[in-house]
């Protein structure tokens, strides 16, 4: 091999020039641990470039070797180790487990300390412990992983991202998402780095490690440090994987036959719609990595190539992801650069999900085409379809999904080059720049013969399109030093820094219709569209972030004393340019305390008793630019203007101070976590009614309410059985978190309407002060009937029903809280065991306490006379004789689950020794498998947020209500079951 | 060293240089109001109207006056002439129209807080507009909009707060108050200090000008005739004399005529194959065609367009989801409202209202091919409307009831329609002077002539023996969907009778509550009217 060559000839001229006088030798050996050869661990010949990795039969060879040299030998998860060859040249060395990995570096926020150091609840996931099977998210390699971090993607839509909630509620107004932090590049992008390329995942999760980032630390921070290059040769990686999706769940409908004997319109065909509009989906997965290094330079670079099927029809994306990344040591080693760059291009088909709705709600008995209608139909008009004309928010579903497209294009393009240079020894200068650009564009197009949004219906103005183009910019410059000294039984840090970031973003949107009536789709051929020649037609808007910085000032202090107590206290002043003139700028301190007990009892046994406790201050932004302006919008007409908001100068950072307290234990076989905390969030970012005497509009931003939320996360993790040939062990953590609104804008309010057909202005979640977030709030059902109407309980025995849920927060109504939207306790529960060359993977996750409004339900599962052209619901709670629709505690289910979340079985191959392979293994997976619930509905996970009701072919909500958790909208994709078979293979 | 030194300096410095700048430069958002001075491009003279410096205000009237869930809602659910019913699964919305219907509202009902929401949106316009530089005659027109909006609240709920400068709080006001300040403000732009026959207006600075939407003197002495009409519910005072003087001055001395027989459009709703669709709307039709906009008939109008004045929704509110084919609508419509058939059968079959307002029967398509409803549980697919209606909830008849076609519509029509809906018309004013005069008099029978001149205009013969019951059942007749049935019905005594699916209410309900969300908002400065 070149390289090879090459780095053998650069070695004989350094070896010459300096130990020219030296013997040279070749050495070999073993590395091996207890249990037996370790593959993959590193040599290298200390002050040389020259190393190598062993092989599977952890054996190695080095060249060119000095007598007297010595060895430096490594591997993750060990404590590495110096051995002086003292002439020999065959040597066997065992290294011993870093079983206390108490001195494992963990990164934090600018910088990295050791876990033991650490004063704040930190948790740290490295790739083994990483979810299995086809993970095509990087969020979801830790769901259930972390305690306290909440990871729900209702349904599994392949191209939506999962609802990521650290501790519960964190904000409001203000978003809501953990800061994520890639290789130290704040802020960057979790779609533009594949999961195959992480090598770990830290989550800081209180308030003390996060000030550090202050603003966006609120909802937490994930730091996700990927793969590098090692040192020694060069590492060729292929991992590959196929999969298989089918439908796991979905809310029970009627067969075509049970709805015509339960008294449906039957129009004389028989069809399952749902099996008409979804397919098993498959989705391909490959990856190749090249990587390796000599002592100065490691590199690594990485191919992903992601073709991923829905079980919707037409749903699914394409993804291509690259990664490199160049780490070089140079003046003297005291420079080092760091490298990285990424890109990603996904290709989405989004379907509509809106079909797995129609497909639950159509009628069973309705033809596919409109040839087999048992009525005159103008099947022309609407592609060869059918269409049950006349009834609300019904639309064929086989039609939507094939006569429209919806698609998607983005690329993220990420790079970022960090300087680190040691001025002294203790004193080191980090400078970091990053860049991230990010382009997407959507497409929909209806053609002239979709009932379903293309106005097939219409007499003149068929068909439309949309088209949507954003652009966004991202900058980053941080620069920081830090300083280390230590002063008898203290050894202490300092760190300070200066950080500037700036995000732009530009969009376009175009919606035009009426195109010719044929067969071509117009999406890129808009000048067809005849709204051109009409006024007052055509959608188009365009918009632009001014120039959206956040720029700070940080500083921290890490301290030990005796190596056994720790202080870490830091304080960032920090300002953007989203809030009011007169509050750009907050502080957002932070302190924390640790003392490691054991370090003073001697205990028998233990290697750790810490207990710390930590208090921290970070803010929140708003997701939007000028908030704190009064602006405008055209009036109709577009001759003048309507003020849309009013001004607050005033507008400042949402904060929230939170202090946790955690210990931290560990003997031999058990290590366990605890952390407690309780946090206040205040000021939320809330455009809310003003007093219209003072303000115009009656609208402005503001800063108002207060949430507590509280709760414990417990991780326990125990070494069941450690024997040569069969090791088991079994981790579990549990999080409970309570959350309760001190203040709000109003005493109290609903929210949260079920919608149409019929049920607007039916909202069903309760907002009250001083009480619990995500409280479901309505009528009791009696368990009578009385023509066709459910009777209601008489909650306050006043002799009068007052029942309609317009009137649900008055004195006299008869409501209750139903249920709870948000779970008590959240359980993650890992199994790994290892026999020979065989390992087993179990991971069940439950989530307790939660309830969930079963919408399907709610609508169709009472057999209305007058519309009996929907299919009816008809689970196990099903009344048959309720023939009207009204919420009631009937439609609000516990949805407590437990579920088999991941089963994987993996097989190492033992390969004879060869120059080409030097290791494969073959994995299977399983996702979803069991789900023990009693709710009715597609998946019982809690819905943690609402986007609002749809219906009649609108499109969906993009804003979310962090405070209306619990309702389980019928715009929800189907959980899906997986299986994964999977290759990898080392060259 | 030394150049470590130079590398930390100049990293200092950079900290302090450019980067602390935190200026919000908005580029995608404007902060400053706009106004572009060109004619509209309205297709029916709707829109803007008289595209101007005003227009900002007068717009605000748009809003709720012809749609689902706000001002013109409210007004027409709770009164005997328009109703909601809960179709099984369609049309319940949380019990809000029932309540309304039955009159259990309460303040937290919706359509009752954006009714608020929406009057003083447009009040703080008119205030935002009056800080400007007006002249004297678009400074009486805002104040006679602002009175106007006052009205409606003085109306609606009596106490309300009397704001007139921007970013300033006032306190709640008595209803007597209100009356008081919106009489002061409608006479101090007509120039007069009190209203009568032979007033003398030359000092208004309000002009006799015709432009349905713009205040002329006309239109501010048709607000004082409601004003007044109604006072002695506002304020315990009668004030009918006047009420029939401001009304009488418009009908003698402007040049409004009643649009009868000869005052036609052409019909823009005809389809080419049925041959019972007219060729043109005549009399009391053309008044509210969608090409209204020139009509003699109307004083002062809420300009209403398909393209630039958005708001009047009444064939999505009305019409069956299969109906959109009746008139070949852009998009599907909702079937929510229809009238009630006791209402409906208070018309004459002569009366040539009675076709122009209600939608029954079988429904045919552009090319006269019977309309279908696929949906149909009944068997009967071909869509019919019957004027009864079986229920009013849980499981009324997607078919029952006439439907609300007074603001007619035009074939191929957009969601918003294009008829401007009249707030001062003559034909009102006629029967405001009746009443006036036959209340002032306590003597029905003064007040013969002019219903004799509406009754004429529909078709029908004179009525004789005339009392307080059948003047108000042809008040109802003619003034259908015009918002004053539930007024109508508080001041003849009757909106607390039963009536179809709705029995006694208590007197309370006479006024809306103040909604609950203005309460909360007010810091303790709103409080609630008495009953609630």
């Amino acid at each position: 091999m070149k390289i090879r060559f090459l780095r053998k000839s650069f070695l004989l001229f350094g070896v010459f020039l300096c130990f020219g006088m030296a013997v040279a030798q070749e050495v070999s050996g073993t590395v091996s641990d207890a249990s037996g050869p370790l593959p993959g661990a590193s040599v290298v010949v200390k002050g040389t470039t020259n190393g190598a990795q062993t092989d599977f039969d952890g054996l190695f060879t080095l060249s060119n070797v000095e007598s007297n040299a010595i060895l430096l030998i490594s591997y993750i998860g060990y404590q590495p180790l110096e051995v002086s060859l003292d002439g020999r040249t065959n040597i066997d060395i065992v290294l011993t487990e870093d079983a206390q990995a108490l001195d494992e570096v963990v990164v934090t926020g600018y910088g990295s300390q050791t876990r033991k150091e650490i004063t704040s609840a930190v948790t740290v996931v490295s790739n083994e412990d990483f979810n299995q099977g086809t993970v095509n998210d990087a969020s979801q390699l830790l769901q259930g992983k972390v305690a306290g971090l909440s990871i729900y993607n209702k349904g599994g839509n392949p191209n939506k991202d999962a609802v990521i909630r650290l501790r519960g509620i964190s904000s409001v107004g203000a978003n809501s998402s953990p800061l994520i932090v890639i290789d130290g590049v704040v802020g960057a992008s979790l779609n533009n780095v594949d999961p195959n390329d992480i090598e770990s995942i830290n989550v800081l999760k209180d308030g003390s490690a996060a000030a550090i980032y202050g603003t966006r630390g609120s909802s937490g921070v994930i730091l996700v440090t990927t793969k590098k290059g090692t040192p020694g040769g060069v590492s060729v990686d292929y991992s590959g994987s196929l999969a298989l999706s089918t439908i796991a769940n979905h809310v029970d409908v009627m067969t075509a036959d049970e709805f015509v004997a339960s008294g449906g319109v039957d129009l004389g065909s028989r069809n399952d719609w749902l099996d008409l509009v979804t397919i098993d989906g498959s989705t391909k997965v490959n990856n190749v990595s090249i990587s390796g290094g000599d002592g100065n330079t490691r590199y690594r670079f990485s191919g992903n190539f992601r073709d991923a099927q829905g079980i919707l029809r037409e749903s699914g994306f394409k993804q291509f992801n690259t990664r490199g990344s160049i780490s070089t040591l140079t003046f003297n080693d005291k420079l080092k650069i760091d490298f990285n760059i990424s890109f990603t291009n996904r290709k989405s088909e989004f379907s509509y999900e809106e079909a797995l709705r129609y497909a639950l709600l159509y009628n069973p008995t309705a033809p596919v085409f409109g040839k087999d209608s048992p009525f005159q139909f103008d099947s022309p008009t609407f592609g060869g379809y059918f269409e049950t004309l006349g009834l609300f928010d019904s639309f064929n579903p086989l039609s939507i999904v094939n006569q429209n497209t919806n698609t998607g294009d983005k690329n993220e393009f990420t790079y970022s080059a960090n300087f680190n240079y040691d001025i002294l020894d203790n004193w080191e200068v980090n400078a970091l720049i990053s860049q991230q650009t990010n382009k997407l564009t959507n497409q929909d197009y209806y053609r002239t013969t979709s009932h379903f949004r293309g106005n097939a219906t219409s007499p003149n103005r068929k068909g439309r399109a949309r088209l949507y183009t954003e652009n966004r910019d991202f900058k980053l410059f941080e620069l920081y030093s830090t300083y280390n000294q230590s002063i008898g039984l203290i050894d202490f840090s300092l760190t300070g820094g200066y950080s500037w970031q700036q995000q732009n973003q530009y969009n376009y949107f175009l919606e035009m219709g009426d195109f010719p009536n044929n067969d071509i789709e117009y999406i890129n051929a808009l000048e067809w569209s005849q709204d051109l020649a009409n006024a007052g037609f055509i959608n188009a808007s365009s918009d632009a972030s001014p120039d959206d910085r956040i720029i700070a000032f940080f500083g921290r202090i890490n301290a030990t004393y005796d190596n056994a107590i720790f202080l870490n206290a830091s304080l960032r002043r920090e300002g953007s340019t989203k809030f009011g003139e007169n509050n750009r700028w907050a502080n957002f301190p932070a302190v924390g305390l640790g003392a490691d007990l054991n370090h003073y009892l001697e205990l028998n046994n233990v290697d750790l008793l810490k207990v710390r406790v930590g208090y921290g201050v970070t803010g929140a932004l708003p997701a939007s630019n000028g908030l704190s302006r009064a602006l405008y919008t055209p009036a109709d007409g577009k001759l003048s203007s309507n003020q849309s908001t009013d001004a607050n100068p005033d507008l400042k950072w949402e904060e929230k101070a939170e202090t946790n307290f955690g210990v931290e234990f560990k003997m031999d076989r058990l290590s366990s976590t605890i952390d407690i905390y309780s946090r206040d969030v205040s000021d939320f970012i809330l455009e809310r009614d003003v007093d219209v005497t003072i303000y115009p509009t009656g609208r402005r931003v503001e800063n108002a309410g207060k949430l507590r939320s509280s709760g414990f996360e417990i991780a326990l993790n125990y070494d069941i059985l450690r024997n040569e040939k069969l090791k088991y062990n079994a981790g579990i953590i549990v999080s409970r978190n309570k959350t309760i609104l001190k203040e709000y804008l109003t005493p109290q309010e609903m929210r949260g309407s079920l919608g149409a057909p019929g049920q607007n202005d039916t909202d069903m979640i309760r907002i009250k002060e001083g009480e619990e977030i995500g409280q479901i709030w309505g009528p009791v059902f009696s368990g009578e009937v009385v023509d066709g109407s459910q009777q209601f309980v008489d909650i306050n025995n006043d002799g009068q029903l007052l029942t309609n849920q317009n009137n649900a927060l008055d004195p006299d109504g008869d409501f209750k809280v139903l249920g709870k939207g948000t779970p008590d306790f959240e359980l993650g529960w890992t199994n790994q065991l290892q026999f020979g060359n065989w390992d087993v993977n179990a991971f069940f996750r439950g989530a307790f306490g939660h309830s969930l409004i079963n919408t399907y339900r709610a609508f169709y599962e009472p057999r209305v006379g007058s519309q009996g052209s929907y299919n009816f619901v008809n689970t196990e709670l099903a009344n048959p004789e309720i023939t009207n629709a009204k919420f009631s505690s009937l439609y609000v289910e516990k949805a407590d689950f437990f579920k088999l979340d991941n089963l994987s079985l993996g097989y190492t191959f033992n390969l004879k020794e060869n120059n080409y392979i030097k290791g494969i293994r073959v994995t299977a997976s399983g996702q979803n498998l069991f789900t023990i619930t009693n709710y009715t509905g597609s998946d019982p996970e809690p819905a943690l947020q609402d986007a609002g009701t749809i219906d009649n072919g609108g499109f969906p909500g993009t804003s979310y209500d962090p405070l209306i958790p619990g309702i389980d909208r019928r715009n929800n994709y189907f959980s899906s079951r997986t299986y994964t078979l999977g290759l990898n293979i080392n060259f | 060293m030394k150049n470590i030194y130079k590398a930390l300096f100049l990293c200092g410095g950079l900290l302090f240089w450019s980067c602390t700048d935190l200026e919000e430069d908005l580029i995608g958002a404007i902060d400053r109001p706009v106004s572009i001075d060109e004619p509209s491009t309205a297709f029916d003279g709707g829109g803007n109207g008289g595209n101007d410096a005003l227009s900002v205000a007068y717009s605000k009237l748009r809003d709720g006056s012809a749609s689902s869930g706000g001002y013109w809602a409210i007004q027409s659910v709770s009164s005997d002439e328009v109703a909601v019913t809960q179709k099984g699964g369609d049309w319940y919305d949380g019990g809000i129209w029932i309540d309304m219907h039955r009159h259990t509202f309460g303040p937290s009902n919706g359509p009752i807080n954006d009714t608020w929401t929406s009057q003083y949106g447009a009040i703080a316009a008119c205030n935002d507009l009056l800080q400007t530089s007006l002249d004297a005659n678009q400074k009486a027109q805002i104040k006679v909009l602002r009175a106007f909006f006052y009205y409606r609240l003085l109306d609606t709920y009596g106490r309300v707060k009397l704001v007139t400068t921007p970013g300033q709080d006032a306190p709640q006001s008595s209803r007597a108050q209100v009356f008081a300040f919106v009489e002061s403000e409608l006479l101090s732009a007509l120039g007069v200090s009190s209203v009568s026959a032979s007033m003398d207006l030359t000092n208004s600075p309000l002009t006799t000008d015709v432009n349905p939407y713009r205040v002329n003197q006309y239109a501010a002495l048709g607000i004082l005739a409601k004003l007044y009409l109604n006072a002695e519910v506002y304020t315990g005072t009668p004030r009918y004399t006047e009420a029939a003087n401001a009304a009488s001055y418009v009908i003698d001395n402007s040049g409004y005529v009643l649009c009868g027989v000869g005052c036609s459009v052409p019909n823009p709703g005809k389809r080419p194959a049925v041959d019972s669709d007219p060729e043109t709307l005549e009399g009391y039709a053309a008044v509210f065609a969608p090409n209204n906009q020139n009509n003699p008939e109307i004083i002062w109008s809420i300009a209403y367009d398909g393209v630039t004045g958005g708001g009047m929704n009444f064939a999505h509110m009305t019409l069956h989801y299969s109906s959109q084919f009746t008139w070949n609508l852009v998009s599907q419509p909702w079937n929510g409202y229809s009238a009630l058939e006791d209402f409906y059968n208070s018309y004459d079959d002569n009366d040539a209202r009675k076709k122009a307002n209600f939608i029954v029967g079988p429904q045919f398509d552009y090319n006269g091919s019977a309309i279908l409803d696929y949906a149909a549980t009944d068997g009967q697919l071909e869509l019919n409307y019957t004027p009864d209606i079986d229920e009013l909830e849980p499981n009324a008849s997607r078919k029952g009831g006439a439907r609300l076609g007074k603001f007619s519509f035009r074939l191929f029509g957009r969601d918003d329609q294009d008829n401007d809906m009249p707030i001062v018309r003559l034909g009102d004013l006629y029967l405001i002077r009746a009443e006036g005069r036959a209340r002032a008099a306590n003597n029905w029978s003064l007040a013969e002539a002019d219903v004799n001149t509406i009754r004429a205009r529909a078709g029908l013969a004179p009525l004789a023996g005339l009392n307080a019951d059948n003047f108000l059942e042809e008040r109802g007749r003619e003034m259908f969907m015009e918002t004053t049935r539930r007024q109508d019905l508080i001041r003849f005594g009757k909106f607390n009778d039963p009536w179809w699916e709705k029995t006694n209410s208590d007197p309370h309900k006479k006024l809306f509550p103040i909604p609950q969300p203005q309460i909360d908002a007010s810091n303790g400065t709103l409080t609630q009217n008495p009953g609630y």
